[in-house]
C-alpha cells in the first residue's frame, strides 16, 4: 500500500506538470481527490491494514495528500496569475492615442501682463484702485496742472465725446479723484483703459496703463527710484539695469522717464533698442506742489511720487510682436500662443 | 530740433565724441533720437585736380584726363563729362569705392583705355538731383582731402527731442548752455559789430504795438541797398546740415539766426509796406492775409497781425506774408525781431493748421532778451553776405518788460525732495552752472535768493530749481532706497475678487479670455436686433472718431463676441469659446459686464474625445456655475423675447426678481449678419449685480451621518410642461427630507403617448436625525407620486 501511495503521489505530480488551464486542473484534482478518485479509494483501504501498519500508512497517507493538496493550490495559483496576466496583455492600450484633454482657456496677453505688474506692486503695499474712462477736462488735464493752453496737451491726441466729456488719455486723473476723497497716507496703482486717438503697428486707440501714486508725510525721489528698481527686477529679472533720465510731465517735477537694459540684448545694443542698450519703459515723477493744492493736500506737509506705464508696451518687450493691434484682434491663434 | 557736433563747437568748447555727447545731453534731459554721420556715403570720394585731357583714341565723346589726388602719380581716368576741363577740381571716386547708388568703382579698360577711378556729378554722389556734368569745386580746396571733409560733411548731426518746457533748448546756444551746465566751460557767443551809417532809423519807420498783451516787445532794424541772392557753402551747408531748406542770403540768415539763438526773425521788404511802418495789432474779423506759403487766410479778431500802414503783413510769430517777403528785387529790408504771448500764438497756429519753425518756439516761449542780440546779429550777417548798410539805431518797443523772477531755495528742501545730501555750495555750483543768479539768503541758513535767467521761463518754483540740481547732480547718482513710510491698510472690494473667481472658472472652463475696443460702430445695434426701444441703443457718441466703425462707445460686449466669432471663422478657426470682461457705458456709469459666446466646435476634436455642437445647454451650464462660483443659488431663468436670440432658446437670468443678464442660442437672422455658417450661443450678465448679491462668506455644514436613500420615478405628464414643475412638487412633498432631486432622462416618443413626454428623476431622501427605513421612504416617495398625479396628472412610466 505504501508503494501505492508514492505511486499515486509520483504520477499527480508529474500529471500536474503537463496542466495548462484551471479546467484541466480541476478534473486531475476530482481525479485524485474526488469521491471515486484515486487518493480516495487508497484511503478507503485503510480498513483493511493491521494495527501496527495503519498508523505507519496513516501518516504516510497523510503527508502525500497533505503535500498533493499544496501542489495543487500552487499549480492553480500559478495558473491563475498567469490567467490574469494574458488578460492584462490583451488588455494593453495603444499609449500613442491622444489623451482627452480637459478645456483650458487661457487669459488675454495683455490681461496675463497686467496681473503681473498689479501682483508685484500688491505686494509692496499698493492698492488697486479703479476710475472711470469717459472724464472731464478737469480730471484728465487741469487738475493735472495741463491747462488748455498748455503744449503738452499736444502730447495726447484726445478722443472727445459729442457731450463735451472726453476719453481719459491716461489713467492719471484716478489719482486726483482718489487724493479728493482720502488723506493721506496714499499708496496706490490704478490700472485701467485709456484711449488717444492714434491706430499704426505700434499704437492702438485704446491701450491700458498702470498709473502709482505713493503720498506721504516724507517720500523722497531716491524712494520712487527704489520702488521702480524693484519692480522692475522682478518684472524683467534679477539682472536688469534701470536707468532715470530727465523728462517732463506737467503733473510731475522733477520727472523723469525710465529706461531698463534691453532684454534682448542685455545692455549691449541691437535692433530692438535702437543700439542704445536701452529701452524705455515708463515716466514718473514727484508729484508736482500743484497737483497737491488741486486736492487740497499742503505740498509743504507732504510729498510724493507718481508713475505711469504702458502695458501692452511691457507685455511686447516679452512677446515681440511686430504690430501690435494684433492684440485686439481676438485671433484664437493668437491667444492660445501665450 | 537738429543741431551738429561742429556747429556746437562754435559755442563751447568739449571734448566729448559724438556717442559720449549724445549720452550726455540725454542725460540731462535733452534726449537724443539719433545720432547720424553725415558724409558717409562719400568715404573714398576726394578731391582731385584735372592736370591735363587728351582725346579718346577710340570715342569721340570720351577724353583721357590726367587727375591729380595727391599722390605720386596722377590718375589716368576716362571721362564723357561734357563740363569736363583742364585745372578743374572735382570729386574723384577712387578704386573700390561704392558709390550711393551702390555702384563700385573698379579699374577698367573703357574702349581699350584705362581708367583708375571715376570724376562724379552730384548725382552720383547722392547729394543732388543735378546730372548736367561734374560737380565743380571751389579751387582752392587741396587735392586729395576727402570729399566730406571738404564740404563741411564731416558732421555729426543730433537729433533732439526737446520737451515742451525747455524752449530754451530750441537753438544751439540753448544747447551749449546745457553743455556750460555739463562742463562748467564758458559759453563762446557770436561777437557783433554793426558800422550804421547816418540815417537815423526813427527817419524811415516807426513801430506801434497796439496789442501789448499779445506782443511784449518788437524791435526792428532797416538795412538798405543789399542785393538778393545765394547764400555762400558754409551757410547753406550749416542749414542743410539741420535740415532747413535754403532759399536766398536774406532768409538764410534770418533762419540760421533762427538756429543759433532760438529766436525767430522776420525780413519784410521795406517797400512793401504801407506807409514803411509796423503796427502789431489784434486782427478785424474777417481781415484776409496770402502767407508765404501762398495760402489765402481769413482771420479772427483773436489773433494778432502784424500790419503796416493798411492790411496785415505777416500772421504774427507764425508766417510772414506773401506780398512783403523778400524778392530777388528786394534792395532795402526791415529785420523783425519779437516776442509774442505763447497762447495766443498756440491758438492762431492750431486754428490755422499751421505749425512753423517759428510758431513752435513761441508757443513754447522766447526769451524776451534774445531779441536784441539776435537782431543785431543778423544785421551783421545780411550786412556780411547781402551787402547795404545799417541804419542807426534799433526801434525797441518793449511794454512787456518785466523784473528777473527772484526764488528762495532751501538746501534742506532739495534733500529733502530728493533724499540726497547735497552741501550747499554743491546746489550753488551746478545753479550757477545753469546761469541763474545765486545769492545767499538773508533770512535762512544755507538759502539762497536765487534769479531766474530770462531764457528759463519754465521756472518759477522752489521744485523747479529742485529739479535743475536733481538733473544736473544726475539722477543715477541719487540714491536708491525703498519707502519707509507706513502701508496703508488694503480695503477689500468684493467686486474685484468676484472677477478674480468668475475669471478662474471660465479659464478653467476651456473659454479664452477677450478683450476688445471699447468703440463700436453705430449699426451694431442693428445687427444684433436690438429693439427699437432697447435702452442700450443709448450709446455715447465720439466727436472724433477714427472711422465710423470705432464711432461709439459699447452698451453692450454681445456684438463685440460676434466680430470675434466672424474673424475666426473668416480664418478656418471653428472652435470658438472666448469671453470678455469688461466696462460698458451706459447712461454716464461704466458697469462691469461679463460676456461669453460659444460656436462651432468645442471638445478636442480627437479620436476619444470628438467635437461636439455646443447647444443652448452648454451656455445655460456655464451661467449656472458662474453664479455658483458667487455663491449664489437663489436664480431662475426665464423666456424672453429679446430679437437677438431664437425665440424658444433663451433665458433672462433672474436674481430673486431682479434681472441680471441674458444667454441664449443666437437668433439665425443675426447669425446670417455676422456671416456664422453655425450656431452659436451667447451669455452676457452684470457683474455688479453679481457682486452686490454674492457672499463668499463661507460656513460648515456638518456632513451627513445618517445613510440617504434613493428612488428612480419616472412619470408622464404634457410634453409643455418645464422639468422643474414636478421637481418644486417633490421637494414640497417631501420637505426636508428630500435632499436632492436630479433629472436624469427626458424622453419623448413611441414609448409614451402623443403630446407627453416621460421625466425621470433620482430622488435622495435623507434626515439629519435618523436612519430612513425602508417603510419610511417608500410612505414618503408614495406621497410624492400621488401628489404629481392629483397636481400634474403625471402617471408613473412602469
Amino acid at each position: 500500500m505504501k508503494a501505492e501511495l508514492e505511486a499515486i503521489q509520483a504520477t499527480a505530480l508529474e500529471a500536474l506538470k503537463d496542466v495548462k488551464t484551471t479546467d484541466v486542473l480541476e478534473s486531475l484534482r476530482i481525479e485524485y481527490f474526488g469521491r471515486r478518485g484515486k487518493l480516495t479509494d487508497v484511503m478507503k483501504g485503510m480498513g483493511q491494514l493491521s494495527k501496527e501498519e495503519r498508523p505507519i500508512i496513516g501518516k504516510l497517507a497523510n503527508e502525500v495528500r497533505a503535500s498533493l493538496t499544496e501542489a495543487f493550490e500552487a499549480t492553480k495559483t500559478a495558473l491563475e496569475s498567469q490567467q490574469q496576466e494574458q488578460q492584462l496583455h490583451a488588455e494593453a492600450v495603444d499609449i500613442t492615442l491622444p489623451g482627452r484633454k480637459p478645456a483650458y482657456g487661457k487669459a488675454h496677453p495683455v490681461m496675463q501682463t497686467l496681473e503681473r505688474i498689479e501682483a508685484i506692486f500688491t505686494q509692496m503695499g499698493f492698492q488697486v484702485v479703479t476710475g472711470p474712462e469717459v472724464e472731464t477736462e478737469h480730471y484728465n488735464f487741469d487738475a493735472l496742472n495741463t491747462p488748455s493752453d498748455h503744449p503738452a496737451r499736444d502730447l495726447h491726441d484726445t478722443f472727445y465725446l459729442t457731450d463735451g466729456h472726453l476719453l481719459r488719455t491716461h489713467t492719471s486723473p484716478v489719482q486726483i479723484r482718489v487724493m479728493e476723497n482720502q488723506k493721506p497716507p496714499v499708496r496706490i496703482i490704478v490700472p485701467g483703459k485709456a484711449y488717444r486717438v492714434d491706430y499704426d503697428v505700434s499704437h492702438t486707440p485704446m491701450f491700458h496703463q498702470v498709473e502709482g501714486l505713493l503720498v506721504d508725510r516724507h517720500v523722497t525721489f531716491s524712494e520712487l527710484k527704489g520702488v521702480l528698481v524693484s519692480f522692475a527686477r522682478q518684472m524683467f529679472g534679477d539682472q536688469t539695469q534701470m536707468r532715470f533720465r530727465p523728462h517732463f510731465f506737467p503733473f510731475t517735477e522733477p520727472s523723469a522717464e525710465a529706461d531698463i537694459s534691453c532684454t534682448v540684448c542685455r545692455g549691449k545694443g541691437c535692433r530692438s533698442c535702437g543700439h542704445t542698450g536701452w529701452i524705455e519703459i515708463l515716466g514718473a515723477g514727484a508729484v508736482d506742489p500743484e497737483v497737491f493744492r488741486a486736492v487740497n493736500y499742503n505740498p509743504e506737509e507732504v510729498t510724493g511720487f507718481a508713475f505711469g506705464m504702458g502695458v501692452e508696451r511691457i507685455a511686447n518687450l516679452q512677446f515681440r510682436i511686430p504690430d501690435i493691434r494684433t492684440f485686439y484682434e481676438n485671433d484664437l491663434r493668437f491667444l492660445q500662443q501665450f | 530740433m537738429n543741431v551738429t557736433l561742429n556747429w556746437l563747437k562754435n559755442y563751447i568748447d568739449f571734448e566729448f565724441s559724438a556717442d559720449e555727447l549724445a549720452d550726455r545731453l540725454t542725460m540731462l534731459g535733452v534726449e537724443v533720437e539719433s545720432v547720424k554721420q553725415l558724409g558717409v556715403a562719400l568715404e573714398g570720394i576726394v578731391v582731385g585736380k584735372v592736370n591735363s585731357i587728351s582725346p579718346h583714341p577710340n570715342a569721340d565723346k570720351l577724353v583721357l584726363c590726367q587727375v591729380d589726388i595727391g599722390e605720386q602719380d596722377a590718375l589716368q581716368i576716362v571721362c564723357g563729362a561734357p563740363n569736363v576741363s583742364e585745372r578743374m577740381s572735382v570729386p574723384v571716386a577712387t578704386i573700390g569705392t561704392e558709390l550711393s547708388s551702390g555702384i563700385t568703382i573698379k579699374q577698367a579698360k573703357l574702349r581699350g583705355e584705362e581708367s583708375y577711378g571715376m570724376l562724379c556729378s552730384e548725382r552720383e554722389l547722392g547729394i543732388s538731383e543735378d546730372a548736367a556734368g561734374l560737380m565743380e569745386l571751389s579751387s582752392d580746396t587741396s587735392v586729395g582731402t576727402p570729399l566730406a571733409e571738404a564740404l563741411g560733411l564731416d558732421d555729426t548731426v543730433f537729433e533732439l527731442e526737446i520737451t515742451p518746457n525747455r524752449p530754451d533748448c530750441l537753438s544751439l546756444i540753448g544747447v551749449a548752455r546745457e553743455i556750460r551746465a555739463e562742463t562748467g566751460n564758458e559759453l563762446k557767443l557770436p561777437e557783433v559789430n554793426i558800422r550804421e551809417n547816418d540815417t537815423d532809423i526813427r527817419e524811415v519807420t516807426s513801430v506801434t504795438i497796439d496789442a501789448p498783451d499779445l506782443c511784449p516787445r518788437y524791435a526792428a532794424r532797416v538795412i538798405r541797398g543789399v542785393k538778393i541772392g545765394e547764400s555762400p557753402a558754409w551757410l547753406k551747408q550749416r542749414l542743410e546740415s539741420v535740415g532747413i531748406g535754403v532759399i536766398n542770403n536774406i532768409v538764410d540768415v534770418t533762419n540760421f539766426v533762427l538756429m543759433e539763438y532760438g529766436q525767430p526773425l522776420h525780413a519784410f521788404d521795406y517797400h512793401k509796406l504801407g506807409e514803411n511802418r509796423i503796427v502789431v495789432r489784434r486782427a478785424a474779423e474777417g481781415e484776409q492775409i496770402t502767407t508765404l506759403d501762398e495760402e489765402e487766410r481769413e482771420l479772427t479778431s483773436d489773433m494778432l497781425v502784424i500790419a503796416d500802414a493798411n492790411k496785415p503783413v505777416a500772421l504774427a510769430g507764425v508766417m510772414g506774408g506773401y506780398d512783403s517777403e523778400i524778392t530777388d528785387e528786394t534792395c532795402d529790408v526791415l529785420l523783425e525781431s519779437a516776442n509774442f504771448q505763447p497762447a495766443s500764438i498756440r491758438a492762431t497756429g492750431k486754428k490755422l493748421g499751421m505749425h512753423t519753425e517759428a510758431s513752435y518756439r513761441f508757443e513754447r516761449g522766447v526769451d524776451p532778451e534774445a531779441v536784441i542780440p539776435a537782431l543785431n546779429r543778423a544785421a551783421q550777417l545780411i550786412v556780411e553776405l547781402a551787402g547795404g548798410t545799417v541804419c542807426e539805431g534799433i526801434i525797441d518797443v518793449y511794454p512787456g518788460k518785466s523784473e528777473p523772477i527772484q526764488i528762495q531755495l532751501r538746501s534742506d528742501r532739495v534733500n529733502f525732495i530728493l533724499g540726497t545730501a547735497l552741501e550747499a555750495t554743491e546746489i550753488e555750483q551746478i545753479l550757477y552752472r545753469l546761469g541763474f543768479g545765486m545769492e545767499a539768503s538773508q533770512l535762512e541758513d544755507s538759502s539762497y535768493q536765487v534769479t531766474v535767467p530770462s531764457f528759463r521761463s519754465d521756472i518759477t518754483r522752489e521744485i523747479d530749481l529742485i529739479e535743475e540740481v536733481a538733473r544736473v547732480y544726475g539722477y543715477d547718482n541719487i540714491p536708491t532706497t525703498l519707502p519707509k513710510g507706513d502701508i496703508p491698510v488694503p480695503v477689500s472690494d468684493i467686486s474685484v475678487e468676484v472677477r478674480k473667481h468668475i475669471k478662474q472658472f471660465l479659464l478653467g472652463a476651456g473659454m479664452m479670455e477677450s478683450v476688445n475696443y471699447s468703440f463700436s460702430h453705430p449699426n451694431c445695434f442693428d445687427k444684433v436686433r436690438l429693439a427699437a426701444d432697447n435702452p442700450l441703443r443709448d450709446a455715447l457718441k465720439l466727436r472724433n472718431p477714427l472711422s465710423p466703425e470705432m464711432s461709439i462707445l459699447r452698451t453692450t460686449l454681445m456684438p463685440s463676441l460676434l466680430d470675434n466669432a466672424q474673424h475666426n471663422h473668416n480664418h478656418q478657426i471653428n472652435n470658438i469659446a472666448l469671453f470678455e470682461m469688461s466696462t460698458v457705458f451706459v447712461k454716464g456709469e461704466e458697469p462691469w459686464r461679463i460676456a461669453g459666446i460659444l460656436a462651432g466646435e468645442i471638445g478636442g476634436g480627437v479620436y476619444g474625445d470628438p467635437y461636439k455642437n455646443p447647444d443652448f445647454f452648454d451656455i445655460k451650464g456655464i451661467v449656472e456655475r458662474v453664479l455658483e462660483v458667487c455663491c449664489l443659488t437663489d436664480y431662475a431663468f426665464k423666456k424672453t423675447e429679446e430679437p437677438t436670440f431664437h425665440p424658444g432658446r433663451n433665458a433672462a437670468v433672474l436674481l430673486g426678481d431682479r434681472r441680471i443678464g441674458i444667454l441664449g442660442e443666437v437668433h439665425p437672422e443675426v447669425l446670417e449678419i455676422y456671416e456664422l455658417p453655425y450656431k452659436a450661443y451667447l451669455f452676457e450678465l452684470d457683474l455688479e449685480a453679481l457682486a452686490n448679491a454674492a457672499d463668499f462668506s463661507k460656513r460648515f455644514e456638518p456632513i451627513p451621518i445618517y445613510p440617504s436613500v434613493q428612488r428612480d420615478l419616472a412619470i408622464v405628464v404634457d410634453k409643455e410642461m418645464q422639468s422643474d414643475t414636478p421637481i418644486d412638487i417633490i421637494y414640497s412633498t417631501g420637505g426636508e427630507l428630500v435632499d436632492s432631486v436630479r433629472l436624469f432622462d427626458v424622453y419623448v416618443g413611441d414609448q409614451v403617448s402623443e403630446g407627453k413626454k416621460s421625466l425621470a428623476y433620482t430622488i435622495t431622501y435623507h434626515s439629519a436625525t435618523e436612519t430612513l427605513t425602508d417603510k419610511d421612504v417608500n410612505n414618503l416617495h408614495d406621497k410624492v407620486v400621488k401628489r404629481l398625479n392629483q397636481e400634474l396628472g403625471a402617471e408613473l412610466r412602469l
